[in-house]
């Protein structure tokens, strides 16, 4: 989207911005409590994590299904922190295994203090963050879900099979290789593809593994925790989809900083988006 | 949009360097009360229902990894070592119409119960073990808790370094679940002392740190708000949740 001085724009282009009511206050409201939510759950996560820094792919701990280990070696003198994905070791002092403890040091530490909640080690503060957060998230998307039902507004961010001819030419479309995106009403294809992995795919497998690490769930539903390969696979199957998570943040954060940060955020706030209808679509 | 990114990459630099200090006065206590709601919600949606998965002997681990702290250094209890524990009687008192004493012989009279579980610790590793045992709720049966029992206090043996006696607690229905033990033996020996023996609580609906090592008597009580720091137990105490079905 190019910007350009309000004079300079012809009376017809003027037609063409026009605010729209874009975000039910459902969804404003969810949005930026899973925004809250998911930040807490990921450094109380990574506290927690710290506690038994590796993850194997099995039901008990078993080192010969190692994964990941984050750790530290070398002398005393000179520790260093090394990192060991699928048998391979990387050097990673000061950001992964030997790290800042967040008391003004550098100690044993998987995942520096600027990244845990709380900083410094403490597993029981760290969980009961995360369990609070947990909650909020699932109790946040319930609602979203609830709501999207009532209104009937999830339809138009779900992605449908109509959509799925229209997906590969709008990532040629991202990649510059086509000039003009298919055409597409409030959200392109991609956009529902990302919504309905993160809202409908990543969400309930990113809780629903947490849960299968606990002992309480494991005795009550055992089929859960043996889906994802026993307890400690749950481990690792939970780390990945946080990973994921993190992986869309990253993508959902430069799209909404490349296509108008203030309007998209001013959206994202109040509900109203000012469209501008894309003169290079053909409808 | 270069001068937007170095805008934003400013902003979370500001961000990270205050965020400590935000973290600092977030976690240091003043939000407890407040997470803690999460806990009741844990545990009245989770609970303590169905069975803890049983595992095979081929899935047992002849080195069992310690949880918590090693051996007690307590002087009651190297006698007891010494004595290679034939002195050993464990207590039952409190809000019981029969309180009782039971050596170890005795216990190990009463019917016994063998089972493979794994072990899960709170730090997130697990390990899967044979233990065996009396369950609580056989135990409970012999010395009936009156109406107003709610919980059961097991009292242990060993401080810690700054002298802060072990204890820890489950409700009755905690306690009364067939496969919560009070375990004598694992991997078909008696538990040694690093594993929490002679007599330690096994309850594979829970983390590990319910699995209160080293009881030396055991108190039915309706309230454990006046004993050690109020919490039900030596690691509640240190800010870990009574409730470790999750």
């Amino acid at each position: 989207m190019i910007r350009r001085p309000r004079s300079d724009v012809p009376p017809d282009v003027m037609e063409r911005h026009r605010r729209v009511y874009r975000h039910s206050l459902a969804a404003r409201i969810t949005h930026w409590l899973w925004a809250l939510a998911i930040l807490v759950l990921v450094m109380s996560g990574l506290q927690i994590f710290n506690a038994a820094p590796y993850l194997d792919a099995s039901d008990k701990s078993d080192p010969s299904a190692r994964v990941l280990a984050i750790g530290a070696a070398g002398s005393d003198a000179a520790p260093v922190g090394v990192t060991t994905i699928f048998g391979r070791s990387f050097v990673t002092t000061g950001l992964l295994g030997f790290t800042d403890d967040g008391l003004g040091e550098r100690a044993p530490r998987a995942f520096p203090a600027w990244l845990t909640l709380p900083g410094p080690q403490n597993l029981a503060e760290g969980r009961r963050w995360h369990f609070f957060f947990g909650w909020v998230l699932a109790l946040a998307a319930l609602g979203y879900g609830i709501a999207g039902l009532v209104r009937g507004d999830l339809r138009k961010l779900v992605l449908r099979p109509s959509d799925l001819p229209a997906l590969w030419p709008m990532q040629l479309y991202y990649l510059r290789l086509r000039k003009r995106p298919p055409p597409y009403e409030e959200y392109n294809p991609l956009q529902k593809a990302a919504y309905t992995l993160v809202l409908f795919v990543l969400f309930p497998l990113v809780i629903v593994s947490g849960l299968a690490l606990a002992p309480g769930v494991d005795s009550i539903a055992p089929w859960l925790t043996q889906l994802f390969g026993g307890r400690q696979f749950a481990r690792l199957w939970h780390f990945v989809f946080m990973a994921l998570l993190i992986g869309y943040f990253a993508v959902h954060l430069l799209l909404v900083l490349s296509t108008g940060a203030w309007n998209n955020v001013r959206a994202m706030v109040t509900g109203w988006y000012t469209s501008t209808a894309h003169p290079e679509i053909e409808r | 949009m270069r001068r937007r990114l170095f805008l934003a990459s400013s902003l979370a630099a500001v961000g990270l360097a205050g965020c400590a200090n935000v973290k600092a006065a977030l976690t240091g206590g003043t939000f407890d009360g407040v997470l803690d709601t999460a806990q009741a919600l844990d545990e009245r949606v989770i609970g303590t229902r169905g069975a803890a998965r049983l595992y095979t002997p081929a899935d047992v681990e002849r080195t069992f990894r310690v949880n918590g702290l090693d051996t007690p250094s307590d002087a009651t209890y190297d006698a007891l070592v010494a004595d290679d524990f034939h002195r050993y009687t464990l207590a039952v008192s409190g809000a019981v119409e029969r309180p009782d004493r039971f050596t170890l012989a005795a216990l190990r009279a009463l019917p016994q119960r063998a089972q493979i579980t794994r072990f899960d610790c709170v730090e997130g590793w697990s390990a899967i073990g044979r233990w065996s045992g009396v369950p609580l709720g056989t135990l409970l049966a012999l010395v009936r808790p009156k109406p107003e029992a709610r919980y059961v206090v097991f009292r242990c043996f060993d401080r810690d370094p700054q002298g802060t006696p072990f204890y820890g607690s489950l409700d009755l229905q905690q306690a009364a679940h067939p496969q919560t033990l009070l375990a004598l033996d694992l991997n078909d020996r008696p538990i040694d002392a690093d594993h929490g023996g002679p007599v330690r609580v096994r309850i594979p609906t829970q983390l590990g740190y319910k699995n209160t090592k080293w009881v030396q008597r055991i108190e039915v009580v309706a309230s454990f708000a006046q004993i050690g720091g109020g919490h039900g137990g030596y690691w509640e105490d240190q800010g870990y949740a009574w409730y470790a079905g999750i």
